[in-house]
């Protein structure tokens, strides 16, 4: 009751700020997520299939509804919708309950982003206000902080890439950076047996195709393999450059005085400044305020900006709102780009 | 199925079939069935209690979970492979020196820029972003397949799954890539196919199960240890 009463004040709160109430639907297309966030994930769905053969799942989350709902409105006017319910997801751990419930609030569609991720910090700030918990901490990092620096390193493209798109597996990304130092990748003596077999792949007609890629693919791929300048040391100092970046902590107000020192350090010219930083002032004396680099990495759909606010309960703290923007979910999915960003409140602290 | 019978499920074709039989030989417990060699039910000469089913090696696991046979003779893929409620009701008893083989990850042997699981994620990324489809594996092994492509990274593919001649796949517009069984990697060579460096996701070989199931049966810890020393 107290859990129910609590959510329809966040439920008001947030339509006083403007944000209009969406019923979403609580069947999705299973591809959409196979899509977003590959087979892993999948084995979490309750899928099902329709009687056409379509594979269907229950919603796992709120956010891929409401982005989809919006795509496929065909819409391109600026949204800020709100919206409440259940999402279901199995789960190995037999405390962890596969009903979550969530409470979610987004600004679809629109161009002014520094202003978007303004509001929905300082509406989160408000829920966190009037959901009755006294302290907490708002966490707040920029992925494309990340980005900027990886592009700056001396490291070949397919590494760019590679660390870019694994920033959200952590395990796997540490995985990478010990494959960076040692350039493990390339096995010269595999590179000598496939060089002949190259040569005599060249001679053939490029387009022929073999299992879905052509000749010229696979040919210009294993060029661009052997001709790999990188040597071991660089791959060691580059590491050593990306873990430190990673465990940069500080208090928000003197974030752009840390990066800026720390790109310095590095002559990697880079300048930040306070737009990656969207916030206004903030009075609240219980709400710690810091900047993380790394922080949010669980989530893989955030392309800027990323939040989360934890509270205190008890001696531990658990995360009540996380958001941020989310710009490339819709063409991650196959439709064209919508601007996007929001929270998500997790009323599950209550229980 | 009577109470105080033991049934045990052997594999009903192939060489695991007959390296199960020859533990049986071995043990010098004569196998014999009522209704010729097409009999899919047989029994043990002097021995009353005990009941021989022929099944499927895959089907095995699954009546071993079910608690429908007590022991069991399959391959620890197939066992990995199942459900992990199926897994939890079975207890891997001995691990034998025959039914040796390994799931493994092949790609097709042109793919030349492809050795690593590393570079096969670049190949799965570039299929999404420049064909706009994902890279899909044929398998007849999707759970052990995700878990280990997930674990190494590789998170951007699809599975489709395979009922048997998995090989062909990639070169008839089913699969781009496979994940399959091999002792000697000979078919997969013969069919233009190249395991990955790092492309082995198990070492499988054949194993006396029981069902947790049939762990107070009467009767049941003598024959174990009968077939397991």
């Amino acid at each position: 009751m107290k859990s129910k009463n609590l959510s329809e004040r966040i439920l008001r709160l947030i339509k006083s700020k403007g944000f209009n109430n969406i019923e979403l639907d609580p069947v999705l297309e299973t591809k959409y997520i196979l899509q977003r966030s590959g087979e892993n994930f999948k084995r979490l769905l309750f899928s099902f299939y329709d009687l056409n053969g379509r594979e269907l799942c229950l919603r796992p989350d709120l956010t891929i509804s409401s982005v989809l709902r919006f795509v496929q409105s065909k819409s391109n006017k600026k949204q800020k919708v709100f919206y409440s319910g259940e999402a279901f997801r199995k789960t190995y751990q037999k405390q962890e309950s596969i009903i979550k419930n969530q409470i979610g609030f987004e600004i679809l569609g629109s161009k002014d982003k520094q202003k978007e991720d303004r509001e929905i910090i300082d509406t989160s700030i408000k829920i966190l206000k009037s959901s009755g918990f006294k302290k907490a901490v708002l966490k707040i990092g920029n992925v494309e902080l990340f980005n900027l620096l990886i592009n700056k390193l001396d490291i070949p493209r397919r590494w760019k890439n590679r660390l870019k798109r694994y920033y959200w597996n952590e395990s796997y990304f540490n995985e990478l950076l010990k494959r960076l130092e040692t350039n493990e990748d390339i096995d010269p003596v595999f590179v000598e047996i496939d060089k002949s077999r190259y040569l005599k792949m060249r001679k053939f007609n490029s387009s022929k195709e073999v299992a879905g890629r052509t000749y010229k693919e696979i040919l210009d791929r294993f060029d661009m393999k052997i001709k790999d300048p990188r040597r071991s040391s660089s791959g060691k100092i580059n590491t050593r450059i990306i873990k430190e970046f990673l465990k940069i902590k500080c208090e928000l107000k003197s974030a752009p005085y840390v990066l800026n020192k720390f790109f310095q350090k590095y002559e990697l010219n880079i300048f930040v400044g306070k737009e990656f930083f969207p916030f206004n002032k903030i009075n609240n004396s219980n709400l710690k305020i810091e900047f993380s680099a790394s922080n949010g990495r669980d989530v893989e759909f955030y392309s800027s900006m990323i939040f989360s606010i934890e509270i205190k309960k008890g001696k531990k703290f658990k995360n009540f709102i996380s958001g941020g923007r989310y710009d490339e979910l819709t063409s991650s999915l196959g439709f064209r780009k919508v601007s996007a960003a929001g929270a998500a409140v997790n009323m599950g602290v209550y229980e | 199925m009577n109470k105080n019978t033991v049934n045990i499920g052997i594999p009903s074709k192939g060489r695991l079939k007959n390296d199960t039989l020859k533990i049986f030989k071995k043990k010098k417990l004569k196998i014999y069935s009522e209704r010729g060699e097409r009999d899919l039910f047989g029994y043990i000469k002097r021995i009353s209690n005990i009941k021989i089913i022929y099944l499927h090696a895959r089907e095995c696991i699954e009546q071993l979970s079910l608690g429908n046979i007590d022991v069991g003779f399959s391959g620890i893929d197939l066992l990995k492979e199942s459900e992990i409620n199926i897994q939890n009701k079975i207890k891997v008893i001995k691990k034998y020196q025959f039914g040796k083989a390994n799931l493994v990850l092949a790609i097709p042997d042109l793919w030349l820029d492809v050795q690593t699981l590393l570079d096969l994620d670049e190949v799965a990324d570039e299929f999404k972003k420049k064909k706009k489809k994902l890279l899909r594996v044929a398998t007849k092994y999707p759970n052990l397949t995700r878990q280990f492509l997930y674990s190494k990274g590789v998170t951007q593919f699809q599975l489709v799954k395979s009922l048997g001649s998995t090989e062909v796949a990639p070169f008839t517009g089913t699969a781009e890539i496979i994940s399959d069984i091999t002792s000697t990697g000979a078919t997969l060579k013969a069919n233009n196919l190249r395991v990955l460096k790092d492309g082995e996701i198990l070492k499988s070989q054949a194993c006396l199960m029981m069902s947790k199931l049939s762990l107070r049966k009467a009767g049941i810890k003598k024959i174990i240890n009968l077939l397991s020393k």
